[in-house]
């Protein structure tokens, strides 16, 4: 027990030379005592003064090295003066009989404790010097090897217990630096646990705000319906602007039902049926599928569908479908935001209805206004005179001209919503070319300007025959007009390997180039028009190019103030199959 | 005495008078004859089938019945299967002029129509024929 004490206590990495110089003093101490209670075991007193001045050194050595700190190796000469301190007390005390031969061992586990295994050969030499020394200075009453056997002997055992108590003071020494080192590693992590906390905490705020703020945006779209599902169509999200159109709340909706229940069935049946999918194949649910056919690819998609609610009322809406993503780019699902188009539906249907409307009230009179002037022309019973003739005549082309004004008006509209329907053939532009020309004759005459035509099939196209008429008409007429007479309106039709192209040209008052662009916008009237007071309303243009672009061709434009202008119509030709 | 041969009958109806008189006055140039007028679809229905004429020259936007309802309820009806439609709309577009032959009438003018030729339309569809067009 007490050895255990002692040896921990020396092995602590710093304990004051004067703690470790302690037990030897007191022990020396307590020798002196008995020896001075038993002078019969005293051989030679000065040896005795003499180990006890040494002893006194060494502690007196030990309490200034404990006061002033330096370098660790001085502290070995404590030991070291012990050891010949206890050489002298015990050559005093009759040597091989003294009692206080073990004495040595203080410091000798002062040495063994040192770190490193050199402080071993120290302690041996040392009890070696201590117990054969006497001998060495010849004064011993025993032989010569006996005394060498014993102090060997001694030596040897004391070596031992040196090495043994320096391997114990090493492994204490690495103990104790392995628990300093856990205890440091410990500290580190805690540390970083800590700061590692902290991170968590300030996260979660952000998200916790993050969330608050999406809530938030939730719950304030009201006007529009936004739905998450899964992969397979499993409502799992749904927000007020879906339970408001929709008209069932999140509760009875949320994994519960799926999206394409309120989809009209025939409407993703088509869809479907537009994209192919083999019937009855691996596609489990061909009208959702359908649904997101393009998102699943990757793309968002915007397109009109219907709605059904569940008391059986359908809505039309735009909706827009797009692909949920994990933190893998992997879809997980869909998100849908419907846009309710009922409204826009309805002022569609209105001005569609307002246009129908118009074009009958418009006409209605027109038709009277024309059929009784003609019934007036083909009366058997009066005839007219060439007067009353002339000036039916001229009622009868301005009523034409309303007409012909009401049908740009109705047509620009179509154009406009984007519903106009061709009837395409395939057929020769030469006899549609012809035959405008020809209409466009007595008003060539009339205006007094030459028109001539050059025309040459240049093949086949695609068309309506009535839109295309349409289309040379306006541009011949038009030409016509802005030349003043004496002046001339050349029309050709030619080929080009893959267009054909009709080409109106005029020597007439020509266009301003910054007002080429703005050419074919609705109403528009150039400033030669005006300036020149040339009739027209500035609808000739947009149709014919509507026309043009309807038939896949394009239009251009050439001209010079004063000197003339080129229109151009070019429509790709007809590829005929070959047998 | 000789029998005149029977002139084909005609009853006209649409919500415009002018309308009215114009046709009424094609047929007399084509030589059938007017036996009604009607200013809307549901009096235009009460004389075609009271009188059975031969042709009805109708407007298609008309209050009460349309044009297409009328043409639509003479077709159905068993008793009137010797009445023709001649249809007129101010709506030019293909799809009317479909919608009108779909409905059952022979016939489709566009306004503002030829007077002239309304009436040489109308002589033409009352020719007797050799063999009717099933």
């Amino acid at each position: 027990m007490l050895i255990a004490a002692v040896v921990n206590r020396l092995a602590d990495p710093n304990p004051s030379p004067l703690l470790k110089q302690s037990p030897t003093t007191i022990l020396f101490g307590v020798a002196i005592v008995m020896v001075a209670f038993n002078p019969v075991s005293v051989t030679s007193l000065g040896a005795v003064v003499a180990g006890t001045i040494a002893a006194i050194l060494a502690t007196v050595l030990a309490g200034v090295l404990t006061a002033i700190p330096t370098v660790a190796k001085f502290a070995l000469l404590v030991p070291a003066i012990d050891l010949i301190a206890i050489g002298f007390l015990r050559y005093g005390t009759g040597e091989t009989l003294s009692i206080f031969s073990s004495l040595v061992i203080l410091p000798i586990i002062w040495f063994a404790a040192e770190e490193g295994r050199e402080h071993i050969w120290f302690a041996f030499i040392g009890t070696a010097i201590v117990l054969i020394f006497p001998a060495a200075a010849g004064q011993s009453d025993s032989s010569a090897l006996s005394l060498l056997l014993r102090a060997a002997f001694a030596a040897a055992v004391f070596t031992i217990a040196a090495a043994v108590i320096n391997e114990l003071s090493r492994q204490a020494r690495l103990r104790l630096s392995s628990v300093r080192r856990l205890a440091e590693e410990r500290r580190r992590a805690l540390e970083s646990n800590e700061a590692r906390t902290d991170q968590l905490a300030a996260s979660e705020a952000s998200l916790r705000q993050a969330e608050r703020m999406f809530r938030g945006v939730w719950g304030a779209v009201t006007q529009q319906a936004v739905i998450g599902t899964d992969l397979t169509g499993l409502i799992d999200a749904w927000n007020p602007g879906a339970a408001l159109m929709l008209r069932i709340d999140a509760a009875e909706v949320e994994d519960k039902r799926h999206v394409d229940e309120f989809h009209l069935a025939d409407e993703l049946e088509d869809r479907a049926r537009e994209l192919r999918y083999p019937a009855g194949a691996t596609v489990l649910n061909p009208g959702f599928s359908a649904l997101v056919e393009e998102a699943r690819l990757g793309s968002a998609e915007v397109r009109e569908w219907t709605y059904r609610r569940a008391d059986g009322t359908e809505l039309p809406v735009e909706l827009s479908v797009t692909p949920r993503l994990d933190d893998d780019d992997e879809t997980v699902g869909y998100l849908f935001v419907a846009h309710d188009r009922t409204k826009a539906h309805e002022v569609a249907k209105l001005k569609d209805d307002f246009v129908g409307l118009i074009s009958h009230e418009l006409r209605t009179p027109l038709s009277s206004i024309l059929g009784y002037l003609e019934l007036m022309r083909d009366d058997d019973d009066e005839q007219l005179t060439e007067t009353q003739l002339q000036y039916l005549g001229v009622a009868e082309r301005n009523a034409h001209r309303l007409l012909t004004l009401v049908g740009d008006l109705l047509f620009t509209a179509q154009v406009e919503s984007g519903k106009f329907n061709l009837e395409t053939h395939v057929q020769s532009m030469s006899p549609i070319v012809s035959a405008a020309v020809d209409s466009a004759r007595p008003a060539a005459v009339r205006a007094g300007v030459n028109l001539i035509d050059e025309i040459v099939d240049g093949g086949m196209v695609r068309g309506d025959s009535v839109r295309l008429g349409q289309a040379c008409d306006n541009l011949i007429s038009n030409a016509i007009k802005f030349t003043p007479a004496g002046g001339t309106v050349t029309v050709t039709l030619g080929g080009e390997a893959t267009h054909v192209v009709v080409s109106v040209s005029d020597t007439g008052m020509g266009i301003a180039e910054s007002e080429l662009d703005q050419l074919f916008s609705r109403f528009f009237r150039a400033s030669t028009a005006t300036r020149n007071a040339v009739p027209g309303v500035g609808l000739g243009l947009t149709i014919t190019k509507a026309i043009v672009t309807a038939h896949g061709g394009e239009m251009s434009v050439a001209s010079e103030e004063g000197a003339g202008t080129n229109f151009s119509m070019k429509l790709p030709i007809e590829q005929p199959v070959r047998v | 005495m000789t029998e005149a041969p029977q002139k084909a009958t005609v009853v006209v109806a649409d919500d415009d008078a002018d309308i009215r008189v114009l046709v009424g006055i094609a047929v007399r140039k084509s030589g059938l004859e007017l036996v009604g007028a009607a200013a809307d679809g549901n009096e235009a229905w009460q004389l075609v089938s009271a009188l059975k004429p031969d042709l009805v020259v109708t407007d298609v936007s008309m209050p009460g019945l349309s044009g297409l309802e009328l043409c639509q309820r003479i077709r159905a009806d068993g008793e009137l299967s010797g009445t023709r439609v001649v249809l007129l709309s101010a709506a030019v577009d293909e799809g009317a002029h479909l919608a009108g032959l779909d409905a059952g009438a022979i016939d489709y003018l566009i306004k503002p129509f030829s007077p002239r030729e309304l009436a040489e339309r109308l002589v033409q569809l009352t020719q007797p024929t050799t063999a009717e067009p099933c």
